[in-house]
């Protein structure tokens, strides 16, 4: 309906105002000092993008030394070095980066706002995640990136058991990051709180919405006890504290309490902005709502709680009286119903919905197929004899990535060929899509399925070769194979994404005719996002005639803005409008901040102490200057000509 | 519902119970497992049986039926205030508030439910086992 | 109103239906979040505390260290809780524009912040004769607790000192100001508050 040249309900003046105050130069230093949402976005997506690679590289690497038994391709040293990378970036640098590109990206977008809460809050969290995954990837070269395992379990992890660089650089390097990953979360929160377009009360938030919310809380709650679990084992390491040294009175077990207190929780981190993603595409393939609104809300919400409190079910092989472990059993069991709910409600989604089978939808259903399967493995190891039984082997590898291939990876690929139009401007090409999916499909079960298998038989993981007698050589083979399968696939994925950008057809604002709001404004959207804020009458404002009347004949001042880079602030559960608020013009300052934490860690991992203590001197008094309070500046004009 | 308007400390008291509703057994919860577990894991690792001359499967216990009431609350709080939001909409009245207000308790009955099941569960547990059986 | 009509009228519809929190600001938002991010981490602080106690065995502190002396922490605990009370009294200031009660009630809580800073000095020149970071598991818990709170307590006097520094160089006290004032303010009962929770955690717990 929205047409790029003659938006219905402004005026050109009004247009021509609202990009003199929001456009940002082009130049180099536009570049960097950017504070768009959608630039920083697309950064997330893009860097996360590459960190994959790596990894994956890394996998390929694993899988063909594996691929028979005894082979001599990699050193022990070097395979514990590329499987602790692989998980620790997969994890931390990929699955959580990259969701966080896509909520960057679409939550202002599917509210109705201009930017984010704090846009250059949100400069620096890349800045800083950027940093804090060059600084864990440039250990690789020099043979010292960490080593054991990504979950890094003292006592394997002391210095003692444990010399050289690798675990103070996986300690120091999730300390930076966690800088920014608790930076977006804030960020997200107040972003969904305040900014949505009026009338979007809470019962009218996309699920989307709901999904990265409810992530950012599980940040805010379960960061902090890796943070501090870090934190001790580097102090552990370097300045010889004993929180982790029995022989001191420490104790090895508090760091796997601390580390699954987030880990647990971490894996929806990772799975609750796929499931987002999913929510989000169905409504578009399916031409219908998705069924069941509440519950999904309530799944949402229950999974955010009960995943705190299922920590101990990675630890039922450590000794601990049975009783405790029951509470943990008992969450860990019913924890399935509100996933389960969820799968139930797109199943009758589909069920109900007129299906349009394009590529978005093929990945919906594998990450349906493919996370269920995860899922009953998952519920298997609820029960502490059968988890006894297997941990360790390449049964619990199997299932983990059947949970987070399914339930992020490919969520993560229907929502990049859906919003691809959204974000370039260009559509994909249909055939080259299909392909990309059915290899990608078909190379996942090939690699994980028979990993069950192995891990049954009693392969151990994290073994860097194996002996030809138990027999394993036949089925390792056959995960070989599959991954170099999923790997074209990927690869597919990435020639139709660079030949969309190149040689796509131009997208029209709305392709698939869907429901949320980043569809009612132009592809790629304007530096402003929307001429006029909506305002928005039900759960599906694109679908909705009052909605889209509003930024048409019904536009009104109060929601143009257009004097100056304003948004609308609007009330926590009912969106009713509060006042305009003005936003950040782009600026250096979170790069430098950044860059000034990158030399502290950095100073720190190398032992030069007295230049960590300049740099954070540095980084203190970069904050200081960035907080220095001058009062707003209201002038009008943007700092960039 | 045509009676005046709540006053502020009856808008508040409304608001607060709302929320309790929501979230209640959450809290309640999140409070039964780190008390439940921490007890009985410490006591247990110290080798006594007894938390403030008390016996330690008594006190889980206490940490199960304090919170199990709790939630049982919320729920009774969610159940009416759906009832409510739902009886004032069927009047029709068209402030999008109520629309709010009962998909939250909806959300609050379904997520108490859960959270009192638990409860319940790692209460047969206590009644089950032994409180320091490895 | 009777009571039966307060809780008539409180479990109506239209009461239930309060939009409860509303009209708080972006900036209001970030601190409470972040104020919650950090109060979990001083909760898995306090929580490993105690887990590597209980852990240990019945004679805590281990060896020689003996239970923590009180007359310190308490004058400590005399100094910082007061602290609060002239913020709030800034922060009143500044909603009503008065200048001068703004200055006042910053500069009363930087010295006594101060003054709670130069005592946490003394007691660990006191005990790092004793034990230090290193002697053991209790040493280490010890000063990474009480460290990481006078860390906080000089990051929130770093902030009532850029804040004292506007109040005297004389700008008008806008929206934007006053904000931050209570920004301040939030973040600084919450270091306050902590405090308890250590003087509890550390001080008083081994003499239970």
């Amino acid at each position: 309906m929205v047409t790029t040249s003659t938006p219905p309900g402004v005026s050109r003046v009004d247009l021509a105002r609202l990009t003199e105050h929001w456009a940002e130069s082009r130049s180099l230093r536009g570049w960097f000092s950017t504070v768009d949402h959608k630039r920083i976005g697309r950064r997330y997506l893009v860097t996360a993008g590459v960190f994959f690679v790596l990894a994956g590289l890394s996998a390929l690497a694993m899988r063909t030394q594996l691929a028979r038994p005894e082979a001599g391709l990699l050193s022990p040293e070097e395979y514990n070095q590329l499987f602790t990378m692989h998980g620790t970036a997969m994890i931390f640098l990929f699955a959580t980066p990259m969701l966080f590109g896509f909520g960057n990206y679409l939550v202002p977008l599917m509210i109705g706002a201009r930017d984010m809460a704090f846009p250059r809050l949100n400069a620096f969290g890349y800045w800083v995640f950027l940093f804090a995954g060059l600084f864990m990837w440039a250990s690789l070269p020099f043979g010292a990136a960490p080593n054991n395992g990504w979950f890094a379990y003292a006592p394997l992890s002391s210095e003692q058991h444990n010399p050289g660089l690798h675990m103070d650089v996986y300690a120091l390097g999730l300390l930076f990051l966690g800088i920014s990953t608790t930076a977006a979360s804030i960020n997200f929160i107040v972003t969904a709180l305040k900014l949505r377009a009026p009338g979007m009360s809470l019962n009218r938030v996309p699920l989307f919405v709901w999904a990265i919310v409810a992530t950012a809380f599980m940040v805010i709650f379960a960061l902090p006890a890796l943070n501090l679990d870090n934190a001790m084992l580097f102090l552990d390491r370097r300045f010889d504290t004993h929180f982790f040294d029995p022989s001191a009175g420490g104790n090895v077990l508090l760091w796997q309490h601390l580390f699954w207190i987030f880990g647990h929780p971490d894996v929806y981190i990772i799975v609750m902005p796929g499931l987002g993603i999913v929510s989000a595409v169905l409504p578009a393939f399916t031409r219908r709502g998705v069924v069941g609104y509440p519950l999904i809300v309530l799944s949402i919400v229950a999974i955010a709680i009960i995943s705190f409190g299922v920590w101990v079910h990675h630890m039922f092989a450590t000794g601990l009286p049975q009783l405790s472990y029951s509470f943990f059993s008992a969450a860990s069991t019913i924890i399935t119903i509100p996933s389960g709910l969820q799968i139930f409600a797109w199943l009758a989604t589909m069920l109900l919905g007129r299906l349009v089978i394009r590529v978005p939808l093929l990945f919906v259903v594998g990450f349906i197929v493919t996370f269920v399967l995860g899922g009953v493995t998952g519920t298997m190891f609820a029960l502490t004899a059968f988890d006894q039984q297997v941990t360790d082997t390449y049964f619990v590898v199997a299932h983990f990535h059947y949970v987070l291939i399914g339930g992020a990876v490919f969520p993560m690929l229907a929502g990049i060929y859906y919003w691809l139009p959204k974000i370039t401007g260009r559509m994909y090409h249909e055939g080259l899509g299909r392909w990309a999916f059915w290899l990608v499909f078909a190379g996942m079960h090939i690699t994980f399925f028979p990993m069950h298998l192995y891990g049954l038989f009693g392969m151990p993981r994290r073994v860097y070769t194996y002996a030809s007698e138990p027999g394993w050589g036949g089925w390792n083979l056959v995960s070989t194979i599959g991954s170099y399968v999923l790997a074209l696939g990927l690869l597919l994925v990435l020639v139709g994404v660079v030949h969309a950008v190149r040689r796509g057809r131009p997208a029209p604002p709305d392709p698939w005719r869907a429901d949320t709001l980043e569809w009612a404004t132009t592809s790629p959207p304007e530096p402003y996002n929307f001429p006029v804020l909506p305002r928005v009458h039900s759960l599906h404002p694109v679908w909705d005639e009052r909605t889209a009347e509003s930024t048409g004949e019904g536009a009104t001042v109060d929601r143009i803005l257009s004097e100056g880079r304003n948004t609308l602030l609007t009330s926590e559960l009912d969106a009713r409008v509060e006042r305009p608020v003005p936003m950040p013009e782009s600026t250096l300052k979170p790069l430098m901040l950044a860059a000034a934490l990158l030399v502290l860690f950095a100073a720190l991992l190398v032992a030069w102490y007295p230049v960590a203590a300049v740099a954070a001197v540095v980084v203190a008094a970069t904050i200081a200057v960035w907080l220095w309070p001058a009062g707003p500046s209201r002038t009008s004009g943007v700092a960039t000509p | 519902m045509t009676t005046t308007p709540p006053g502020p400390r009856a808008r508040l008291t409304g608001g607060v119970l709302l929320w309790y509703g929501v979230l209640g057994g959450g809290v309640a919860w999140a409070v039964h497992v780190l008390a439940a577990w921490g007890l009985d894991e410490l006591a247990c690792a110290a080798g006594s049986d007894r938390v403030l001359a008390m016996p330690l499967g008594r006190v889980v216990g206490l940490a199960v039926i304090v919170p199990a009431l709790v939630t049982a609350g919320s729920l009774a709080v969610a159940a009416l205030a759906w009832r409510r939001t739902a009886r004032a909409q069927a009047t029709g009245t068209q402030d999008r508030a109520y629309g709010r207000s009962r998909m939250l308790a909806v959300v609050g009955v379904w997520v108490n439910l859960l959270f009192l099941t638990i409860i319940v569960l790692g209460g047969v547990a206590v009644l089950v086992l032994p409180p320091c059986q490895l | 109103m009777t009571d039966r009509g307060g809780i008539m009228a409180a479990t109506g519809a239209e009461a239930l239906s309060t939009e409860l929190p509303a009209g708080r600001s972006t900036g209001w938002w970030g601190m409470v979040m972040f104020v919650a991010t950090e109060a979990t981490l001083f909760a898995c602080l306090l929580g490993s505390y105690f887990y590597l106690r209980f852990q240990y065995g019945p004679q805590w502190p281990p060896g020689a260290i003996g239970a923590p002396e009180l007359l310190k922490p308490l004058i400590m605990t005399a100094v910082l809780l007061p602290s609060s009370l002239p913020m709030v009294w800034a922060e009143h200031g500044s909603r009503h524009g008065r200048r001068w009660q703004l200055r006042c009630g910053l500069g009363a809580t930087m010295v006594l912040g101060l003054t709670f800073l130069t005592l946490q000095a003394t007691e660990y020149a006191e005990k790092l004769r004793h034990f230090t970071l290193t002697t053991d598991v209790y040493g280490s818990l010890f000063y990474l607790i009480t460290g990481f709170h006078g860390l906080h307590v000089l990051v929130g006097l770093t902030m009532i000192g850029w804040l004292l520094a506007a109040a005297l160089s004389g700008a008008t006290i806008d929206a934007h100001r006053r904000e931050r004032v209570r920004n301040t303010a939030i973040y600084w009962h919450f270091v306050d508050a902590v405090w308890v929770a250590i003087l509890f955690t550390i001080y008083l717990s081994p003499r239970l």
